[in-house]
């Protein structure tokens, strides 16, 4: 019986939030070090000297279907990508941009044109030179016309100019400071112009056997299996990667993807390959450690969408009173395993590092929320009944994954809770798309919204009406439609002064969470799960969607 | 002479019946709601309406259903299952790539079903009520009664976690170059798990039918006839009784192996093995239509030539019968 209290005393702390150096994992280090001698116990003091060679596999879940990164934007892509293409800068961890392909680049003081004084002595891995051509055609030729994320990210993008080889200018119609967060090859790759020019882009075979400068080489892919990259041997960086390999696995099962990584067979499962469920097992296995490093630059959000065309949830108290009868404190916990935070408006927690996040807005999680939830639906016009229930709505399940089934079935519980009666329903994937952002067949929905490197991107195709367009999935589709906002959307794009910018989009989250055009549940926090192994795997804000040039295996 | 004569009359037959599923097919997927375009569309975040257009075109998606369906036989008359733009691959590859592994782990799977099936059917039914009997019957239960998925993760959890001693999936080490023998020992390694928790149901279910097969035989009059002659029990059970009950058996195994080529979705997803199956759950999923039906077309060949050989199987087994 003892025992039995001591290991569940154990898996509660091993499932808290944060993860602190306990005794336990002390006195399992020590054990394992015993063995190896004094020698490793001492190289481990020191600051470890990165080892050369050595493969490197990590598991992608799931397997992307094609790795035309730079015209599909899904986010199982960029992990495999981003190790061959590269963008023009990266980012430290303050999200700054830092030198890449780019060694220096200058604003000009109207925010109109941006300079970028390029790396001298680059080829691309068919061996190509790098040069300011290859920066104007990615930009100009395929990033704008085909990259999913372009009529946001590259609307104000004029022209690219090349005065010469080694200097690229952009010119753009207003200003556009959120470009500058967007230069790392997760988002805007640079693409070698000779192997697609005079092609078409969306039939290029490179779309399978990338091309591009980064420190490992495309070599392969087994469909249903793996592929693998190689390193570059010429890379530019003197003396890098480490890695001779890697090898992205892809295992459709959960349960496999957690024993792949517990038997040792994967070293990386980044982009929450592991599921939720499953981390705090992968917490007590001494070989394995968990980080939430590496996320910054990849905000997202659980929400529930209010179809606003919903004769009841037309009215902002209902919709107010949704937001009030919803414990985010439960989805955080039972539905996202402790990992993220209940969000508080439309901006993740994440976009704080920018300055442009304020929780200074109408608050939903009280004290007192159920009564002030029943409150206004009362005075919207919507009483109980005889049985108790005001009306009925149906739930669209998000059919990404099977969190959201628990998702949906707690926000049925909740709402029964103040009298909303919710019926669940399941479809795949295109039936499901097709229902809600085509046919406009739902009451509420509960997406998951990547919001990207700026509010620009996230606010933007969610709340601007312009952005209400049948047949176009993850934008504007609760009808929401507000001048003020948009009006503050469009000043806040093209507002250069960091101070004014952020002001604004403090006014539109409060609004916003004012209108509670959309339920805000969860800001999303992705989790890596890696052999000790491996080290230096996460160096950047931008984790699992940028190379692991410096990640190196210890033997 | 009277085998090439069969053989040709039942191909010919087969052409009106391949040509019939796939007409069925096309129009059957066009059911479904939603396309690849909002598929894709939807997997990237977001996507203007221009983009959508730009896929819905380069997918042919926006040319009528006939049109469509018109430049789907065409290709089909000419062998051409046409281009997977989800994967940027053709069709006809996807599927190869896929078939080896497909066929590798059901041929083992149900070859060892077969085998180790029909014979402990055979030890049950000829000790009758003994412990062997029961035991039998208990195993072959158990492994009827137990999901594949379970299995094989429990398999995983010891044999690959616990003792180390297989991997825990996959076709085959990745990144390890392995040649010649080393190779054929690597994907042999990867291939146990998977092979054990596929044939354990098809084995159970094969035993139960031997079993009671041998013991409907036993009683008929031709055994007691064979024994009078002072036959051996084992020339009784092996030269008259095994021939004939085979033939229950053959006849499930014909209709199971159907399932040959769409592979078990569930096993080759615990196990990651790739395959077939899980390339048309996936295709079923993202809207891939020219791919689908390309596996749909391949498996029906398939179906009509495993028909076929069952047939052939009955007239090795049972001279009475003729083609």
């Amino acid at each position: 019986m003892a025992r039995v209290l001591r290991n569940a005393g154990t898996l509660q702390e091993s499932s808290g939030l944060s993860r602190t150096f306990d005794a336990t994992d002390l006195s399992r280090r020590t054990i394992l070090a015993l063995p190896l001698g004094l020698a490793a116990a001492a190289s481990g003091a020191r600051a470890a000297e990165p080892k050369r060679g050595g493969t490197m596999v990590m598991i992608v879940h799931p397997e992307p279907s094609t790795l035309a990164h730079y015209a599909v934007s899904a986010g199982n892509i960029p992990p495999i990508a981003t190790q061959v293409y590269e963008g023009l800068c990266t980012y430290d961890w303050d999200q700054n941009p830092q030198p890449n392909l780019a060694k220096s680049w200058e604003v000009a003081p109207d925010g109109k044109t941006i300079t970028f004084k390029l790396q001298e002595g680059v080829t691309f891995h068919n061996g190509k030179p790098f040069t300011s051509a290859d920066v104007q055609y990615s930009f100009m030729e395929i990033l704008k016309k085909y990259n999913p994320i372009a009529p946001v990210m590259l609307a104000e993008l004029v022209a690219v100019d090349t005065p010469d080889p080694m200097t690229a200018v952009l010119r753009l119609a207003n200003p556009a400071p959120y470009i500058m967060k967007a230069l790392s090859g997760r988002d805007l790759p640079i693409l070698c112009r000779s192997v697609f020019e005079g092609t078409d882009v969306l039939q290029n075979p490179s779309a399978n056997k990338p091309i591009g400068t980064g420190p490992f080489k495309f070599a392969s892919w087994e469909r249903g299996q793996f592929v693998r990259l190689d390193r570059n041997e010429t890379y530019w960086k003197p003396g890098l990667p480490y890695l001779n390999r890697i090898v992205a696995r892809f295992i459709p099962d959960a349960a496999t993807r957690s024993a792949a990584m517990e038997a040792g067979e994967a070293h990386f499962a980044g982009y929450s390959a592991v599921n939720y469920a499953d981390l705090a097992r992968m917490k007590t296995n001494p070989i394995l450690d968990l980080t939430t490093k590496g996320y910054e630059m990849t905000p997202a959000q659980s929400v529930l969408e209010l179809n606003g065309r919903h004769p009841h949830l037309q009215k902002k108290e209902v919709r107010q009173a949704i937001a009030y009868a919803i414990d985010r404190k439960v989805i955080l916990k039972d539905v996202m395993f402790g990992y993220g935070q209940p969000a508080t408006g439309p901006l993740s927690r994440k976009f704080k590092t920018a300055g442009l996040y304020t929780d200074d807005v109408r608050q939903y999680d009280v004290p007192d929320r159920l009564d002030i939830a029943n409150r206004l639906l009362d005075e919207a016009g919507a009483p109980r009944g005889a049985d108790g229930t005001r009306f009925a709505l149906h739930l669209e399940v998000n059919s990404f994954g099977e969190q959201w089934l628990r998702q949906a079935e707690y926000l049925k519980q909740a709402l029964a809770g103040v009298g909303i009666a919710v019926t669940l329903r399941s479809e795949d994937t295109a039936t499901w798309l097709r229902r809600v952002y085509t046919n406009y067949d739902y009451d509420l929905n509960e997406p998951f919204l990547s919001q990207g490197v700026d509010p620009v991107y996230g606010l933007n195709k969610q709340f601007l009406t312009s952005q209400i367009r049948k047949g176009v999935t993850f934008v504007n589709d609760t009808f929401y439609s507000n001048p003020e906002v948009d009006r503050m959307l469009g000043e806040g794009a093209r507002e250069p002064d960091a101070e004014k910018r952020a002001a604004l989009y403090k006014k539109v989250q409060q609004v916003l969470a004012e209108d509670s055009p959309m339920i805000w549940l969860i800001d999303v926090q992705y989790v890596s799960v890696f052999n000790r192994r491996l080290k230096d795997h996460t160096t950047g804000p931008l984790g699992t969607q940028q190379a692991f040039e410096r990640a190196w295996m210890d033997k | 002479m009277r085998l090439a004569r069969f053989l040709g009359y039942r191909l010919l037959l087969a052409i009106p019946v391949v040509l019939g599923i796939v007409v069925l097919n096309f129009f059957l997927i066009h059911l479904a709601p939603g396309d690849a375009a909002s598929v894709l569309a939807g997997e990237s975040g977001a996507a203007s309406p221009e983009y959508m257009e730009q896929l819905r075109h380069k997918f042919g998606l926006d040319r009528p259903l006939a049109t469509q369906f018109g430049v789907y036989l065409l290709n089909m008359l000419h062998l051409d299952l046409g281009y997977s733009f989800r994967n940027d691959s053709p069709v006809g590859s996807l599927i190869v790539d896929r078939l080896w592994p497909t066929g590798l782990l059901m041929l083992t799977a149900f070859a060892a079903a077969l085998l180790i099936g029909t014979l402990l059917g055979l030890v049950a039914a000829t000790g009758r009520n003994s412990w062997r009997d029961a035991v039998i019957s208990l195993v072959s239960l158990v492994a009827y009664a137990t999901p594949g998925f379970w299995l094989g993760l429990m398999m995983i959890v010891v044999f690959a976690i616990r003792l180390g001693w297989l991997p825990t999936s996959g076709y085959d080490t990745v990144g390890a170059d392995n040649e010649g023998w080393d190779e054929v020992w690597d994907v042999g390694r990867h291939l146990v798990m998977p092979a054990v928790a596929l044939a354990l149901f098809y084995l159970a279910v094969y035993a139960r039918v031997m079993r009671a097969s041998v013991l409907e035989q036993i009683g008929m009059d031709y055994v007691t006839t064979a024994r009078a002659k002072g036959q051996t029990e084992a020339r009784v059970m092996v030269g008259h009784v095994l021939r004939n009950a085979l033939l229950p058996v053959v006849t499930m195994a014909g209709v199971q192996a159907g399932n040959l080529i769409g592979g078990s979705i569930v096993v080759e997803t615990v196990f990651g093995w790739p395959g077939v199956g899980t390339l048309a759950f996936n295709a079923l999923q993202s809207r891939d239509l020219n791919l689908l039906l390309g596996i749909f077309f391949v498996s029906a060949c398939l179906v009509v030539v495993i028909n076929l050989a069952v047939d052939l199987v009955y007239v090795c087994l049972d001279p009475r019968m003729e083609l």
